[in-house]
């Protein structure tokens, strides 16, 4: 008898445990301090008001400002770790909203397209398949050097399909592999949830990755 | 003064001939001027010299984040000196030196009646770094685009 576990069951393990602690963390964060600030903001907002001394009254209304700010950053800090509108809209939405954020952070502009029509996939797919968008995004911006690039969706009956291109710099796959371990991280996950991701780039010419997963 | 985008109206022109004249005088390979929006506290590069790309103009940090953010909320000079190894957290907290391949990184504040609104950044990329001497003209160089962005209000 085997009682070893699986390095595939302990890898998946690992991951789900850790993508359910972001998402806690991020609930945490929004639900809960986030909505304690603006408890408070409400509060500081009354008593501005009622304040007659006009020095005390700037003084309230500089606490009021950086309450505002702090709120702003905890509700973006929590999208940044969880983007919500994953179980809620899917996978293509709450991609459109990151590649949103990450246009106006990095620069590089991203031409999205959604062919076929969206299924319903599960958290655990959706989310594995948000973060391996999301580091090949995260790839172009520090390493293609590159204006543009492409996210495509193709949903089929059987299949989703995602490709993902820019024409950057290249590099080689299989030193790349062994040196960084987002890449490597990349197929790992997708292998984990039955699908595959398969990495095409040449020196000058771009690179392309390739993602699919199976939908029953 | 409106700061919320990269206007380019003949009021904009002194700012970015500053920029061309940092660079020229400096023989550096970037120098960007990054402004705090005026409808919140995000910070956006507004003009360049020496850009390989347009990236810079899409380019938005929060207040508190990326080099122009940092120097923004601490009012203080910031030097990143070989990019992307030593630095304070991930290369991706800095947009504007993975956007132009800058290895080397010096920049300033920029203050707006007296609140501060800029940063001045001037950048190589090698690692090449900015002489003691050449820090000074990068300050007065920020001084006198304070002149300029106050005389403009």
């Amino acid at each position: 008898m085997n009682t070893q576990p699986l390095k595939k069951n302990i890898s998946s393990y690992i991951i789900q445990t850790h993508e359910e602690e972001i998402k806690r963390i991020a609930m945490e964060l929004h639900e809960g301090v986030g909505q304690s600030l603006y408890s408070l903001f409400t509060g500081m907002q009354l008593i501005e008001k009622a304040i007659e001394q006009p020095a005390m009254k700037s003084y309230a209304g500089d606490m009021n400002q950086l309450l505002e700010k702090t709120i702003q950053e905890i509700r973006l800090l929590a999208l940044e770790l969880h983007p919500p509108s994953l179980t809620t809209l899917g996978l293509v939405s709450a991609m459109k909203s990151y590649i949103n954020l990450y246009t106006s952070t990095y620069g590089i502009e991203v031409g999205v397209e959604n062919l076929g029509v969206e299924s319903q996939i599960s958290d655990r797919d959706s989310i594995t398949l948000f973060r391996v968008c999301q580091e090949a995004l995260v790839n172009i911006a520090r390493y293609a050097d590159t204006t543009k690039a492409s996210i495509i969706f193709k949903w089929k009956k059987s299949r989703l399909l995602i490709m993902i291109k820019d024409s950057g710099k290249g590099f080689e796959v299989e030193t790349a592999m062994n040196k960084l371990s987002g890449l490597a991280a990349m197929s790992e996950r997708m292998h984990l949830i039955g699908g595959k991701c398969i990495i095409y780039s040449k020196i000058d010419e771009g690179t392309s990755i390739e993602i699919s997963l199976p939908l029953y | 003064m409106e700061f919320n985008g990269c206007n380019k109206s003949r009021k904009d022109h002194p700012y970015k001939q500053a920029c061309e004249q940092v660079l020229e005088e400096l023989n550096c390979d970037f120098v960007g001027l990054a402004l705090q929006n005026s409808n919140g506290p995000d910070v956006s590069w507004h003009y360049a010299a020496g850009n390989r790309n347009d990236k810079y103009k899409r380019i938005t940090v929060r207040y508190g984040k990326g080099i122009a953010g940092k120097v923004i909320s601490t009012g203080r000079s910031m030097k990143i000196e070989d990019f992307p190894n030593n630095i304070l957290g991930k290369a991706l907290e800095y947009p504007i030196m993975l956007a132009e391949n800058l290895s080397y990184a010096f920049a300033v504040p920029i203050q707006l009646k007296g609140v501060l609104k800029g940063v001045l950044l001037v950048g190589n990329r090698t690692n090449q770094p900015i002489s003691e001497s050449d820090q000074h003209t990068i300050l007065d160089a920020a001084k006198k685009l304070e002149k300029e962005l106050n005389n403009s209000i």
